[in-house]
């Protein structure tokens, strides 16, 4: 059986890993534009210089020796021809699969700006290249605006401050990280990027971009008519599903790759995992993805469960780590309950019993059970004892092989 | 693999796995205190809703989840031991692991809130676990799973 | 949208002490429960001993003996004795600075307030003297004569302090106590490395130092301090944090020992004192009731008109009451002063001072108590409040909580105030008992600590459940002051009680919960027992009468209950002394007992399930009188 696995992200490398755990002689191949293996989420570290290209690995060097996988690096895929079985490369050649995995990842999305499209200096922030251009543009660049105060935003904005660059972030929304936090959370990092040398625009929009006579990026001009000069503009609002290349293919497309839940696409043989799919955007679902369509690819019928996850992210900025899962703004019928003390800011609420959204700012020491109660919908109500004190030991079971079971 | 198997009802809250732990995991340089925050338990004994001792240790997970959201490559699951272990240097700090965890075993460490405190299952001591030797219960012991 | 703030801190009887300290900028002691949540069960059976190189040593199933053969019964019984010792020693300190202020008062012909007091004491330890002075200071003779006695011999004043029977019960076990300091000598002797290993013969050392803590530590310590501070006198009071006035250079006292504070109080009220505060902007000088000597300030407070403000809280109000800006400095002279007030002082730059060097506070200056130098330090003391008052006040912001609290405390009962309240008999008390309007009473005494269910929890959900069962409820000890912030001590509480205690209590205009104030008046409870039990001519076990420490706290509170055993009362308390990992200690407190003194320990945790054990005692008593 030939395995073929397009792209080298967290979807695709998991899934060749579970390809090669369950068949140790199945040939398995990876075909990535990318140059090498990298966790996009540690980009920052790498604009900011406190990773090299190797650092941002987040496999061992001999993975691809170790697991006896072929590696085609730097290679686009120009076409899947799903009659014959076949990728067709754009660099001439081909590579026929039994099993071909689509796990290309998404693309910066730019949003429809004035004088935006061609102008240089404008960035996004999603890839290698990406990474290593506003690298190298800050080195000079002395009027760094980024459009979007999202994780993606905010972790650019960080290694620029790292790099002492006073980034200004515009947002549309009234506080930072609006997906992920409340206003609350949400100015407790504020003030420190603040304190370190950011700026915020809020509620404000970028209507139009300015450039000089050469097409570089000069200046920005907010709905409000306020013009902020400009030398590297980063543009973190959204993400789209990288699926145009495959139009031609036949293979049903809606905003990512169409995918049943045992993530088959509408080509026989043809599976897609991570962020092409559009179902979520986060690195774990990712792996659990790539995990499921590999043990599918394998043979081994497994369901993919998590087609509407809750939100979820961890963050840490400036020594301060944050979760935040589920919906942490409380409608008609909630319950609420914050907790709060000098470093620490606390929030959950909850409806009939059931937590549905947690923000944990400051200590999130033990903390990984409130993903499992709110994802679940486990309902408290028979533990007689403040929220806070809920925890897996109130649901501890041990199996007969020492691990961990919850029983509610 | 080996596993650190728990007799709950044995457990008496002495907090000597704790203390063990701790001394198991020093910092180089850092001597034994009990008031150095540097110093740190991977383990914690919880108490459920009817005060009974819950103790919490890392199950190196027959499928961890915290190696499932690891985007660093930081935690590895081990193919010779099967244990989980975690590279402090590999890891960028995202902590997406604590959340994870669907038991809440893992935690930012408190003095830097850079890495993660995880059990090693003391590798460093001859992958013999020294909570299970300074159990005087007999709470815990290793058994081959 | 419901929205609940709730936070690290934990829960409290009373609310509004709760959510203040939930929302306080600073750590409290309510904060720090939660991260000692997880208690070692070897420390919470008594099972784990320290008193030798080669410990700890631990009692398992598998380890049934500490390296020396010790076993857990005399791990158990030799940590109990330990601690009930120290809790001992806590009291006779106490007895000791009381006796020997009133002597030094007595030789240089000072203030004594209280002179009926002094002639009740001089008559019951039939001392005689050509005036006052000669009076007090041979009683106080005979007090210290007795507190110094070797431990082979017997103290001379505990025949007259003690009820006949219960005196001859004592003896026959052979529990009359030699030399109250020497006891607690003794007992520390006894409990250390490889002396003693009989259990029983440690517990039963324990009912000696109880009796020599009860009739010298607790009822003596009244005595002489009424005749000092003057007597209690009943009034309706303000109680809680609402009595903080910001307008005064507020003085927070804690402690045990009201002797010691004689002199300065009746100074601050002095005109050169008063415009020396008025100077730097203030109206004069007040003293903030906390903990037990704030209790028995509030007892006597009809002797420092003018000065006291009223009782704040007790032990673990303490730091919100630093919290709320408006202290300026804090006199400490015994226990029940938590290490958490210091950085709460430091942080609002309130003064400390302590008046003893045995409650010596890490960051406080120190001025031990000297009746000679009392003149200077007084000044010195009040000159350097005044110097807190004026740095602090323009920069540290108030944060007061002025509804905290109620206005219409009833204060001041004693053995005294209350049989003259009933017409100087204590008939009419005896007759609502025997014609079952009043089932019986119930002395809910001692500490608060913060693990029954929370700042005094089980003691106002307990006596709540007490006063619905038409059972009077008499308090001692900072249960006092959580019981009184929470509103069972107003006339108003007795909507509260059971139909028939209601009725009494609203035909009187009295509260169904009477306060007599800190856990000295112990001793008051003691004495108005014995004289009902006189007029009744029984002895004490066989009142309708049961005793509950609900949220015992300190060693002092065990050497308490150990006196509650030796009169043969029942003893309920909320959580286990430190014993339940001996069978034998457990046999001898809750069963043995009955027959040694007739009283015993019952431990329960649950307010309603309590209140009906305490109950079905009272009933089985009535019965055993003969009353319906």
């Amino acid at each position: 059986m030939k395995h073929v696995i397009i792209g080298a992200g967290a979807a695709g490398i998991t899934a060749a890993k579970t390809i090669r755990e369950r068949h140790i002689n199945d040939e398995i191949v990876i075909i990535s534009t990318d140059e090498a293996v990298y966790s996009r989420c540690m980009l920052h570290h790498y604009i900011s210089g406190q990773r090299s290209l190797q650092a941002l690995s987040f496999v061992t060097d001999d993975f691809f020796k170790d697991n006896n996988i072929k590696w085609l690096s730097n290679v686009t895929v120009a076409h899947i021809d799903t009659k014959g079985r076949q990728v067709v490369l754009e660099c001439g050649g081909y590579e026929s699969y039994d099993r071909l995995l689509i796990a290309t990842g998404a693309q910066s999305a730019f949003p429809d700006i004035k004088g935006l499209s061609g102008t240089l200096g404008v960035f996004g922030l999603r890839d290698l290249p990406d990474a290593r251009a506003i690298a190298e543009k800050a080195v000079k660049a002395e009027h760094v605006v980024i459009l979007g105060a999202g994780l993606v935003g905010m972790d650019a904005a960080y290694g620029l401050l790292a790099l002492g660059k006073k980034p200004v972030v515009v947002e549309m929304a009234k506080n930072i990280l609006s997906v992920n936090l409340d206003s609350m959370a949400a100015a407790a990092y504020q003030e420190q990027f603040e304190q370190a040398g950011a700026s915020f625009k809020l509620e404000a929009k970028i209507c139009e971009v300015l450039s000089d006579a050469r097409g570089a990026i000069s200046s920005v001009e907010l709905s409000d008519g306020e013009q902020l000069p400009c030398d590297l503009l980063i543009i973190a609002t959204s993400i789209r599903p990288n699926v145009k290349w495959l139009e031609s293919s036949g293979i049903s497309l809606e905003r990512g790759v169409v995918v049943d839940k045992y993530l088959t696409t509408s080509a026989e043989g043809v599976y897609a995992a991570g962020d092409v799919t559009g179902i979520s955007g986060t690195w774990p679902d990712a792996m659990s993805q790539g995990e499921t369509a590999a043990m599918n690819m394998c043979g081994c019928a497994v369901a993919y469960s998590d087609f509407i996850p809750p939100m979820k992210c961890t963050m840490s900025f400036f020594g301060i780590p944050t979760l935040s899962v589920g919906r942490f703004i409380a409608s008609d019928g909630d319950e609420v309950t914050l907790r709060m003390s000098k470093d620490r800011y606390e929030k959950v609420v909850m409806r009939d019993d059931i937590p549905v959204g947690v923000i944990l700012q400051g200590d999130i020491s033990r903390s990984g059970y409130w993903q499992y109660l709110i994802k679940n919908q486990v309902s408290t109500a028979g533990i007689q004892k403040p929220i806070w004190k809920v925890s897996f030991a109130d649901a501890y079971s041990i199996e007969s092989n020492g691990e961990y079971k919850w029983v509610l | 693999m080996k596993r650190i198997m728990i007799e709950t009802e044995k457990c008496k809250g002495c907090k000597n796995c704790a203390i063990a732990c701790m001394k198991a995991h020093m910092p180089d340089g850092v001597p034994f205190s009990l008031t150095d925050t540097r110093l740190e338990a991977r383990n914690v004994i919880l108490l459920d809703k009817d005060k009974q001792y819950r103790p919490l240790f890392c199950r190196h997970c027959d499928n961890p989840s915290c190696i499932k959201s690891c985007m660093s490559g930081a935690m590895t699951k081990d193919s010779a031991t099967g244990h989980v272990y975690y590279d402090p240097k590999q890891c960028a700090g995202c902590f997406m692991c604590v959340m994870s965890c669907p038991f809440g075993v893992l935690k930012p460490d408190r003095a830097t809130k850079t890495t993660v405190i995880k059990c090693d299952f003391c590798k460093d001591h001859g992958s013999e676990p020294s909570c299970v030797k300074q159990c005087i219960n007999q709470a815990i012991h290793v058994e081959e799973v | 949208m419901t929205q609940r703030f709730s936070c690290t801190t934990c829960l409290s009887a009373d609310k509004p002490l709760e959510r203040f300290v939930a929302d306080l900028p600073m750590e409290t002691s309510f904060h720090r429960v939660e991260t000692q949540e997880v208690k070692c069960e070897f420390g919470l059976q008594g099972c784990c001993c320290r008193l030798c190189a080669n410990g700890p040593c631990r009692i398992t199933p598998d380890s049934p003996k500490g390296i020396c053969g010790a076993d857990a019964d005399t791990l158990v019984a030799r940590n109990f004795l330990r601690a009930v010792a120290a809790g001992s020693g806590c009291y006779i300190h106490v007895v000791e600075n009381a006796a020997r202020a009133l002597k030094d008062i007595a030789k240089e012909k000072g203030a004594l307030k209280g002179l009926k007091a002094l002639d009740r004491l001089c008559a019951k330890l039939e001392v005689s003297g050509s005036d006052i002075y000669e009076k007090a200071e041979k009683a106080a003779d005979a007090v210290l004569a007795d507190l110094y006695r070797p431990v082979f011999e017997k103290m001379e004043l505990t025949k007259k302090l003690a009820y006949a029977p219960r005196y001859e019960k004592w003896e026959a076990l052979g529990l009359l106590p030699g030399g109250a300091k020497s006891e607690v000598f003794a007992g520390t002797v006894k409990s250390s490395t490889n002396l003693n290993s009989d259990p029983v013969d440690m517990l039963l050392h324990c009912l000696r130092l109880g009796i020599s803590t009860g009739l010298y530590g607790l009822m003596m310590t009244n005595m002489l301090n009424d005749i000092i501070q003057g007597e209690p006198e009943i009034r309706f009071a303000s109680v809680g944090m609402r009595v903080i006035d910001p307008d005064y250079i507020n003085i927070m006292i804690t402690g045990h020992q009201h002797a010691l504070f004689a002199h300065l109080q009746n100074r601050l009220t002095d005109d050169d004192i008063v415009k020396q505060a008025q100077a730097v902007g203030a109206k004069g000088f007040k003293l903030v009731g906390c903990t037990c000597v704030g209790q028995d300030l509030q007892l006597r407070a009809a002797h420092a008109v003018g000065l006291f403000d009223g009782h704040a809280g007790n032990n673990f109000t303490s730091e919100a009451i630093l919290a709320t800006g408006a202290i300026d400095a804090v006199l400490t002279e015994f226990n029940c002063t938590l290490p958490g007030i210091e950085p709460i002082c430091d942080a609002l730059k309130i003064k400390q001072i302590c008046l003893d060097t045995i409650a010596k506070k890490a960051n406080a200056q120190t001025m031990q108590y000297g009746f000679e130098s009392r003149e200077s330090d007084a000044n010195s003391i009040i000159s350097d409040i005044i110097e807190a008052y004026k740095v602090r006040r323009n920069d540290v912001p108030l944060n007061l909580l002025p509804e905290h609290g109620n206005d219409n405390t009833l204060t001041g009962l004693s053995e005294v105030t209350l049989k003259s309240f009933l017409g100087e008999t204590w008939q009419p008390l005896i007759e609502l008992i025997a014609t079952g309007k009043i089932k019986g009473l119930a002395a809910v005494v001692g500490c608060s600590n913060l693990v029954s269910g929370g700042h005094d929890v089980l003691t106002v959900e307990l006596t709540k459940e007490l006063i619905a069962k038409d059972i009077l409820v008499l308090t001692a000890g900072c249960s006092s002051g959580g019981i009184e912030n929470c509103g069972l001590m107003t006339p108003e509480a007795a909507e509260l009680a059971g139909p028939s205690l209601k009725a009494v209590c609203q035909s009187l205009g009295i509260p169904p919960v009477l306060n007599f104030g800190p856990c000295l008046a112990i001793g008051r409870l003691e004495l108005i027992a014995v004289e009902i039990a006189e007029a009744l001519g029984v002895d004490l076990p066989q009142l309708p009468l049961v005793l509950s420490a609900p949220q015992w706290l300190e060693e002092q509170a065990l050497a308490d209950g150990a006196f509650a055993l030796a009169l043969g009362l029942p003893l309920h308390l909320g959580l286990p002394p430190f014993v339940t990992g001996s069978p034998i200690a457990v046999q001898v407190l809750c069963e043995d007992m009955k027959q040694l003194t007739g009283g015993h320990v019952m431990i329960n945790g649950d307010a309603a399930e309590s209140a009906v054990l305490m109950e079905e005692i009272i009933m089985q008593k009535r019965k055993d009188l003969n009353l319906a």
